[in-house]
């Protein structure tokens, strides 16, 4: 009785753990490349348009950086 | 035709208000299931239990193989690179679905064959079937998700592996067989009482809704992969420029 | 059918201009089946049981090292593409490449059934075998050939086995049972040599439709 409930267990368990372990790199990558798009796509903006040389490149993407990351 | 069509974009774009919320209710239903109102099995015991997943898990890594197969013909005929993202995402899932199938057997196997693996033919062919799709991810995953060359031949190695999958099966029965022989559909009824198989039902929707939702996230991911891909090439052009 | 003709004619003549790439590939498998006799002391025990197991992974993995090596050398000379702008058919490119690679594998495996009587003591040169062999290697290298035309891609030569040998599970299983009943005497059962058959078939067929599709510009 015991033995059996072990192998119930731990068939219940890989499936379960599985499936969370596969959504929360789903709900990571999602997250990275939805960052990045926007990332991107800024950049993409700024260059379209460039106000100011270099220097407004760097300091615009230090500024972006953190906001990718939240 | 343009009806049908019409409403499965429809469909689509409600899907993050109408998925969680099914597959939530499904889950929860195919737990209750397996674990509460089936009856317990008198000759293997709990371990039975294992069966609402094992099952499922098989047919819904089927299902799921057969969406790769259905869009791997409709990249070749449409050339549209958005099915090249459904099939990888299908692709992904039903190798998932496919290791559930071959872990929650394994687990079952032991305490009641005595067992954890054994070359039995639907092992066997299960286990075939998990390489040929990973070798699929795996070519996909080392090329480019926007070169549509990739993208052709991924498709044309899903449409030869699902078409040698009746035969991988065939060759592989011939050579052995030990799995017990099917129970829920059996020439004079199902073999089993029918509560278990209200059971088997329930877990079959669960199942099939999680895959769902999992091919639509997976697919959403893709599509955004090639899409960075796709702006990272411009801005490359841009500065270059 | 004169453009298959011409293209076959360019791949048998590629295939003589390669030949240091066919040699490799025969000289590994005399190598793969050297080392099998050490593994196993295939001298002294019966080795009939074993033989058409350590055939045919030979033949398959001299097959995949071959087919990729003949394909990628042409992609890098450029030859591929510039044949993709002739006016021939793309199955006939197929047919062309196809059997130019089944005269390469078919001559390594008779220098392997050869070598291999003369290691194991064993007439493996006999019609039954040749057939088995035959029948084998044209579904083998239908798929072998249709699958090197994999681009460029990164770790090339590792994924083009890890994606043919699942795909040829059931034309192992039916080659080596058929190659037992041939080389035993006794039959197995199951009409492994017809399933054989079918598989090789089936496989040539569906290539050749599907090879147009993949090298597609």
């Amino acid at each position: 009785m015991e033995g059996e409930l072990v192998y119930l267990f731990a068939g219940f368990a890989v499936f379960w753990a599985g499936l969370l372990g596969y959504l929360v790199w789903l709900q990571a990558r999602l997250r990275a490349l939805q960052a990045e798009v926007q990332r991107l796509e800024e950049r993409l903006a700024e260059e379209v348009t460039p106000l100011e040389a270099p220097v407004g490149r760097a300091g615009s993407s230090a500024r972006v950086a953190p906001e990718g990351g939240a | 035709m343009s009806w049908l069509v019409g409403q499965a974009s429809r469909l689509y774009g409600v899907r993050w208000v109408t998925l969680p919320p099914l597959v939530g209710l499904g889950v929860f239903a195919l737990i209750a299931g397996a674990l509460v109102v089936a009856p317990r099995e008198s000759v293997e015991g709990e371990v039975q239990r294992v069966f609402y997943i094992h099952f499922p898990s098989a047919l819904t890594a089927y299902g799921a193989l057969f969406v790769v197969f259905l869009a791997s013909i409709a990249l070749l005929w449409t050339k549209d690179m958005r099915w090249d993202a459904i099939a990888r995402a299908a692709a992904g899932v039903g190798v998932l679905f496919t290791a559930f199938t071959l872990a929650t057997g394994a687990i079952w196997g032991r305490p009641i064959w005595g067992v954890y693996w054994t070359w039995d033919a639907r092992l066997t062919s299960t286990l075939i079937l998990l390489l040929l799709y990973g070798g699929y991810l795996l070519a996909r995953s080392l090329a480019d998700p926007t070169d549509e060359q990739a993208a052709r031949y991924g498709a044309v190695f899903a449409i030869f592996a699902f078409a040698d999958i009746p035969v991988i099966n065939m060759s592989v029965r011939w050579w052995r067989t030990l799995h017990p022989q099917p129970m829920v559909v059996g020439s004079d009824g199902p073999a089993m009482p029918i509560d278990m198989v209200a059971v088997l039902v329930i877990g079959l929707i669960g199942v099939g809704l999680l895959a769902t939702w999992l091919i639509v996230l997976r697919a959403e991911a893709e599509l955004l992969g090639v899409r960075t891909q796709a702006l990272r090439a411009r801005l490359d052009r841009r500065i270059g420029a | 059918m004169t453009a298959t003709w011409a293209v076959l004619a360019k791949d048998l003549r590629l295939l003589w201009r390669q030949r240091t790439g066919w040699v490799s590939a025969g000289a590994f498998a005399a190598m793969t089946v050297i080392t099998f006799s050490f593994a196993f002391d295939l001298a002294t025990a019966d080795v009939r049981p074993l033989l058409p197991g350590v055939l045919w992974v030979t033949f398959l993995f001299a097959g995949v090292i071959a087919s990729s090596h003949s394909f990628s050398e042409e992609q890098e000379q450029g030859t591929f593409d510039a044949l993709l702008l002739a006016p021939a058919p793309r199955t006939a490119l197929y047919a062309g490449k196809a059997l130019a690679n089944l005269v390469g594998l078919l001559s390594i495996e008779l220098f392997v059934l050869l070598l291999g009587s003369v290691l194991f003591n064993v007439p493996l040169l006999v019609p039954r075998l040749i057939l088995v062999t035959f029948v084998g290697t044209v579904g083998y290298v239908s798929v072998a050939t249709l699958l090197s035309t994999l681009g460029a891609v990164r770790s090339r030569a590792v994924l083009l086995p890890v994606l043919t040998l699942p795909l040829l599970v059931p034309l192992l299983i039916a080659a080596v049972r058929a190659s037992g009943e041939a080389l035993s005497g006794n039959p197995d059962g199951a009409p492994w040599l017809l399933l054989l058959g079918v598989f090789s078939f089936w496989s040539a067929v569906g290539a050749a439709l599907l090879f147009p599709l993949v090298v597609e510009q």
